[in-house]
Parts: structure tokens; sequence; C-alpha cells
């Protein structure tokens, strides 16, 4: 029986009349590069911030790697690294600063932050700018550097919120070669992405949310097969996406609407 | 294809970017913090409408007063005080202006003559501009009233005297935009700006020194003001009631040419920033460089006796404190105040003439004003996190360990400071008995720790987002304002009361031996406290987030 990395029960969370994620079921595996789908405005961000402590959830239970998250928050977030929306950095410090700073936080030692920290700013190409706060970072190496604490730890999950946005095709190269490393050595990713093509070619598993609610999740595989008129293993992530969440009509723009336009 | 779009009239613009400014205004009203502001908003817009009505009283009868009674030259001095106000009260109110970027509107279809109009007609809505022309309308109806020949002169030169005064607030804003798009720019000026602001405190005893003396300086620079704008502006009226049209023609001439010059550096402005002129210091990303790795610091932790993640925190504190231009200025404040209330009311300086107050009162008087002072930014200490707070949510820790951890590093940074400041009244007014002096530092321990308990929930349930060095648009929660307020005056109370209880009881060790009580029990209170506050930041996360992370 393969090890449950990520579960959760009917979770849900409601900002006053809005819900914004209702009744999620969700299960992925340990090792599993896991990608979280849905439209603009469909929860994805909401619950991504659940299951890293951001956010309190209305009612449902989390589990990662077997703890529960509200009984054991501190004893869970050891055991994760995130990129937030927004990346969460603290932008008045150095590159190496800001990871030394996320090495301690996580309880590393003194060297082995050292170590790490210097490390990473090498592979991330970020080493030649010492003394380059982070305000002063464009948005890609703010990002690289959002990721490269999001691992300093050696974290068991790793979500990711947009990761690739704003990086070049180069360190993007880079990026992926270390999370695919990282899913191979055993680590959990769950990430979530508009760009379709990046999930389909990284990600082995995919949940879709839609209006706040699951309504797929499974390999790529088993959504293919699941597609309405399937057109057998050609059939990419984008059809499956837009055949289920476009699936009732209203999500397509009436171009026809827009004939001054063409 | 798309249709072509038909050009839009200037004034078409203007009142399409008025109506823009209005939406912006009326949908942040939707937000129940701002609603609030409101409030403050309409108070202020009252007493802002008294100010401009009873000065518009003043300089009516200013104008009606000097020409009746003949003294022309004397209308230069409303010019003058006009002219001033116009120029320097936006840079004082940068602050709490409309956070509107102007320049946005480069994306739409403008040209650059339309854009320096919109640019010039919006100098006209600013506070400062509609204030001072409330006044020149005055001034006007006052000169006409006492001698009615001068309204049209008086119209000419009024008018060319708003437009220039208009150009050239423009042109000064639009300068120290450029100035101020540098950050570390904009640190130092906000540092220097704060730092000058409190030097004028200088004047009083400089001037009662050095004042007769500075005075024929003064008086052989007066002649060169008479080629300024507003002497030229009097100049030109005198000129017109004199009837001499030679003088009048050379001065309206001049001031003509200081509307020509100022416009021109104008345009120049507007037309770099039209052609996409780049003010933002991030940098370019440049080609990595390999380099050998820096050498680990295996040195000795000095903050070893702390959990990890304490340490980590002050480390960070730290180097925000660094970092943080307009601190460094602020660190020098406390000396400098002490310097300040010693010439004036303590010590041996002459301007205090021998009658200053004792340093029984005067040292524990100061302290109490420095904390009031340091410790003002406690009431929001997440103010400069930004995004980073996400941090202290997704890390393994308590958030007990990041209140510890802020805390520790103000308490640090205030001994340092009240140390010095200790030092310079020993040196400027002398130190107190020793009776008052175990007193005032027993109770400085009390008032900064009680507060710290306050602060930390007060910087948890009504943070504020405020950025470095930036003087738009930066203003602290109206709560945590009153909360600071009402905590320093129940601790400034307490305080003021239990020291003059050894005066009255007859026992000079008393209030002492009270504060060293009171100070105990504050710091048991505090470490009780961390406790609580750290469910109320678990609590209240979103809030912090939502107010942080924009």
């Amino acid at each position: 029986m393969p090890e449950i990395a990520i579960q959760t029960q009917k979770l849900t969370r409601r900002f006053g009349n809005l819900t914004a994620v209702e009744a999620i079921d969700l299960q992925v595996t340990a090792g599993q590069f896991f990608g979280f789908l849905g439209p603009n405005g469909a929860g994805k961000s909401t619950t991504i911030k659940i299951l890293t402590g951001l956010l309190a959830a209305t009612s449902g239970s989390i589990q990662l790697l077997g703890l529960d998250f509200a009984m054991n928050p501190v004893e869970v977030k050891r055991q994760i690294g995130v990129v937030p929306e927004g990346m969460g950095l603290f932008e008045r410090l150095t590159g190496a600063e800001y990871l030394k700073f996320v090495g301690r936080m996580y309880g590393l030692d003194r060297p082995t932050t050292q170590r790490r920290s210097s490390e990473l700013l090498e592979f991330m190409q970020l080493a030649d700018r010492p003394k380059t706060m982070i305000a002063d970072y464009s948005h890609g190496m703010q990002k690289k550097l959002a990721l490269a604490a999001a691992v300093i730890h050696g974290p068991r999950i790793l979500f990711l919120d947009e990761p690739f946005e704003g990086v070049d095709a180069l360190a993007a190269g880079a990026l992926k070669a270390l999370l695919g490393r990282m899913t191979e050595r055993g680590t959990t990713i769950f990430l979530t992405s508009h760009v379709l093509e990046i999930v389909e070619r990284l990600c082995s598993h995919v949940a879709i949310i839609h209006k706040g609610q699951l309504v797929a999740q499974g390999s790529l595989e088993e959504l293919r097969a699941g597609v309405a008129g399937e057109a057998g293993s050609k059939t990419t992530l984008e059809q499956i996406f837009l055949s289920i969440v476009g699936q009732d009509g209203t999500e397509r723009p009436q171009l026809e609407e827009l004939s001054w336009l063409m | 294809m798309a249709d072509v779009t038909h050009s839009v009239s200037v004034f078409e613009q203007i009142r399409l970017v008025a109506g823009l400014r209005w939406r912006i205004l009326r949908n942040s009203l939707r937000k129940k913090n701002n609603r609030l502001d409101l409030i403050g908003l309409i108070l202020a817009g009252v007493l802002s409408g008294i100010f401009v009505f009873g000065l518009s009283f003043a300089f009516y009868a200013g104008a009606y007063a000097f020409l009746s009674q003949g003294r022309m030259e004397w209308m230069a001095l409303l010019f003058w005080g006009i002219f001033l106000f116009w120029q320097i009260f936006p840079v004082f109110v940068a602050g709490f202006g409309a956070n509107f970027e102007f320049r946005t509107l480069l994306r739409f279809p403008l040209s650059l003559r339309a854009f320096y109009a919109i640019g010039l007609a919006y100098g006209f809505a600013d506070f400062s501009a509609l204030a001072s022309v409330c006044w020149l309308l005055a001034m006007t109806t006052g000169a006409t009233v006492a001698k009615p020949g001068v309204l049209p002169a008086m119209l000419l030169i009024v008018a060319v005297f708003m437009l220039l005064n208009a150009t050239m607030e423009r042109l000064i804003g639009s300068w120290l935009e450029r100035l101020l798009a540098r950050r570390r720019t904009r640190e130092i000026f906000l540092g220097l700006f704060v730092l000058s602001m409190v030097s004028l405190n200088f004047l009083s005893p400089l001037m009662q020194r050095y004042g007769a003396s500075a005075r024929p300086v003064f008086f052989r620079l007066l002649p060169y003001f008479v080629w300024l704008p507003p002497s030229l502006a009097g100049r030109a009226l005198a000129a017109v009631i004199r009837m001499q049209p030679a003088a009048f023609l050379l001065n309206f001439v001049l001031l003509l040419s200081y509307l020509v010059l100022f416009s021109v550096l104008l345009w120049g402005r507007f037309a770099a920033q039209y052609r996409g002129e780049e003010l933002s210091d991030s940098a370019a990303p440049g080609r990595a460089a390999i380099r050998p790795l820096p050498a680990s610091d295996d040195g000795p932790d000095r903050l070893s006796l702390l959990a990890p993640q304490v340490a980590a925190i002050v480390r960070k504190e730290f180097h925000y404190l660094t970092r943080n231009g307009f601190a460094y200025f602020t660190l020098l404040l406390p000396p400098l105040l002490i310097l300040i209330f010693s010439m004036n009311f303590a010590g041996s300086h002459p301007t205090v003439g021998g009658k200053g107050v004792s340093s029984d009162v005067f040292f524990p008087g100061m302290m109490a004003y420095l904390i009031l002072i340091l410790m003002a930014p406690a009431y929001n200490s997440f103010a400069y996190e930004g995004r980073g707070v996400q941090t202290y949510f997704t890390a393994p820790l308590r958030f007990r360990d990041v209140l510890l951890g802020k805390n520790l590093m103000l308490v640090s940074v205030l001994s340092l400071e009240l140390g010095l400041s200790m030092a310079m009244l020993a040196w400027r007014v002398g130190l107190p008995s020793a009776h008052t002096f175990v007193a005032t530092c027993a109770a400085i321990i009390f008032t900064i720790v009680g507060q710290l308990t306050i602060a930390n929930w007060s910087s948890i349930t009504f943070p504020r987002k405020l950025e470095f060095g930036q003087m738009r648009g930066q203003r602290q929660s109206g709560m945590a304002v009153l909360v600071a307020f009402g905590a320093q005056i129940l601790m400034g109370g307490i305080s003021a009361v239990i020291l003059f209880t050894g005066n009255w009881t007859g026992n000079l060790w008393l209030p002492a031996q009270v504060f060293v009580f009171l100070a105990v029990a504050a710091v048991g209170g505090y470490f009780a406290s961390l406790d609580a506050l750290h469910k109320l930041a678990e609590k209240k996360k979103e809030v912090l987030m939502e107010a942080l992370c924009r």
C-alpha cells in the first residue's frame, strides 16, 4: 500500500456567502508530481493556502504524511515546503540572508544552512549578486529564490503556486530538472499552473477544481480514458480540461458577438 | 478589423480623468476600514474649509488695507505668502495625497500637448492650488474695492501668477518624482526631511543667541528677492497704481519670462515621461559570473542562547533595521531631542537663563518622552513585512517566537538608545538623585514591557502595510494609533502618579519599590501573554495577510 502524502476529507472554505472550496476529497500518493488545475477563481489558490496553513478551513480535515494538520501544525510544517502566491519573500534581505533566515526557521543548523544556501544560490544563478536586495531582483529571480527557500530544508511535500510564471526558459528547464529529481527521490510535488503544457509534461497525476468543487482526479491516462468521445492516447490535457470545465457550454465566450474585432 | 477611434478633445480627456479619480475614491470606500477613513477625510475637509475661508478674509483685508493706505509695495508680501504655501505645502502633505499614478495615462492615445495640458490642469486640483486660488481671488476683490481701477491689471497679474505657480509646482513635483524614484534616495530624502523638521526646534535658541548678528546678513540678501516672481507681481501692481507703465511692463515681462522658463522646463520633463522615461530601480538580470562559494560563517553564534527560530527573527529584524535609511535617522532623534530640550528647559545653556527644570523632574520626563516616540512603531510591528509575513505561517514555528524575536530586537535598540540618551542627559543636565534614577529605570522596564504586550496585540489585530522610505500613501491604522495613545497615556499616567507619591508620602524610595514590583509583574504578564497572542495570531492570520500582502 503506497504512502498517502496528502489527503483531505470534505475540505470546505467559505468567505461569507461565497463557498470558495466545497467538500473536497483529495488524495495524493507520496512521490507523485501532482497538478492541480482549474479556471480563474475556481479555488486553486484557496485550496493550496489551506493545505499549507495560510488559511483556515471552515470545515473538513487535512492529513499530510499521515499527520492531522490541525492537531500537529508545527510537525507538519517541518515536512513541507511552500512557494505561496506572491512568493512570501522578505524584500529587504539579500538572497543569501533570506535563505539563511528560512533555513534557521526550519531548524537547520548554521553550517548546513550556510552550505545549502550557497549551493542553492549557485544552482539558481543568483550567486553573482550577493549584495542585491530581493526588492531589486527581477520577477523571475524572485521566483527562483522563493523556490530555493521552499526546498532548503529538504521537504517531503512541496507546494508550488504557479512556480514557472515569469521564469525564463533556461531557468524553467533547470527548475523542472530539479523538481523531477526531487520526485524521483520520493518528494511529493503539488503544483498549480495555468500553463497546461507544463503540467502535462511534468505531472503524473492531475486534479481539476471548478467552482470550488473537485470535478476530476486521477492519472493523466485515467483522465484521458474518462473523457467523453475520447480520441485515445492523443487527447491533450488542454482538451481534457476544456471538456471537463467547459462542458456546460457557459464558459466558452461567444466569438460571434465580437464580430467587430474580426 | 477594429475601428479607428476618433481623437478625443483635451477637455474630454480631463473630464474622463476626473471621473476616473472619483471612481477610484468611491470604490475604495466600499471597504469598511476606508469608510472609517472617510470620517477623517470629512473632518479634514471641514477644517481645511475653515482655514481657507479664514485666510481668504485675511488676504481680502490685507489687500484692501495696503492699497487704501498707499502701501502698494506691501502687496508683494501677500504674493510671497501665497507663493510659499503653493510650492511648499504639497511637499509636506505628500503622504496624504491620493495614490494616483498620473503616468499610467500614457498607455492611452494622448498627444504630448494633451498630456501636458492634463498634467497642468491637475496642478490646479491640489489642495494648495485651490486654497491659493481662493486667496488670490480674495486679494483681487480687496484690491478692487480699495481701488476699482486696478481690476484689469490685477486680473492679468493674478492670472499669470496662478499659471506660473501651477507650472512651478508641477515642475518641482516632477523633479521630486524623478529624484525619489530610487529607493535609497527616497529613504535619505525622507530621513533628511524628518531631521530638518526636528531641527526647526533649534531655531528658537539659535535665534536668541545669534539672531542679532544674523540680521545684517538677512538685510543684505533682501534686495535680491525683488527679482523673484512674488516680488515682481507686487511691483507690477504697484507700478500700475502709480501710473508707471515702463515699470509695470518691465516687472510683468520678467514675470512672464519666469512662466515661459518654467513651462519650457516642465514641457521637457513631461516630454521625457511621454517618451517612456524609466524611473524604476529594479536591476536588470546580469550574466551569472563564476565565483567561489563564500566562506561559511562557522564563527561562534552570538545568539546561541536563543531558540534558532527566535535568533533567525532577531537577525532578520537587524538586517531590516540596517536597510532602513529612515530608521537610521530616527535613531539619531533621542540624543538630538535631549539636546533641544536641554537647551530650552534645563542645563547650563545661556538660553535657559538659570531657571532650568531640575534633573529630578527633567530626567524622568525626558525618558517618558523618548519612550513615547520610540515605542510608537511597535504598535504596527508587521508594517514592513509585506508578503514575507506568509513565511511566519508556513514555517514550523509558533507565532510567539516571532513576537519574541521582534520584541527582543526592539528592546535591544531601546536599551541602546536610552543608554545613549542617559549619557547625554548626564553631560547636559546631570543625573538625578539615586532614588529618582532607580525609580525611573524600573519605570522604564514597566512601561516598555507593559506596552509590548498591548503593542503585540495591536500589531496582530490592526495591521497596516507601510513601504520603506515612501511618503505617499503612508498611513498607520487609525485604531492602532488610538490604542498606542491610550496605552501610553495610561502607562504615563500611572508612572507619573507613582513618581509623585514619593514626595507626597515623604518616603523617597517608595516609587522605586513600587516600580520594581510593577516591572516584575509586567515581565511576568508579558511572557504569560505570548501563548494567548500566538492563538490570536492563528485566528487573525487572514486579516494579517490580507493587510500586508497587497
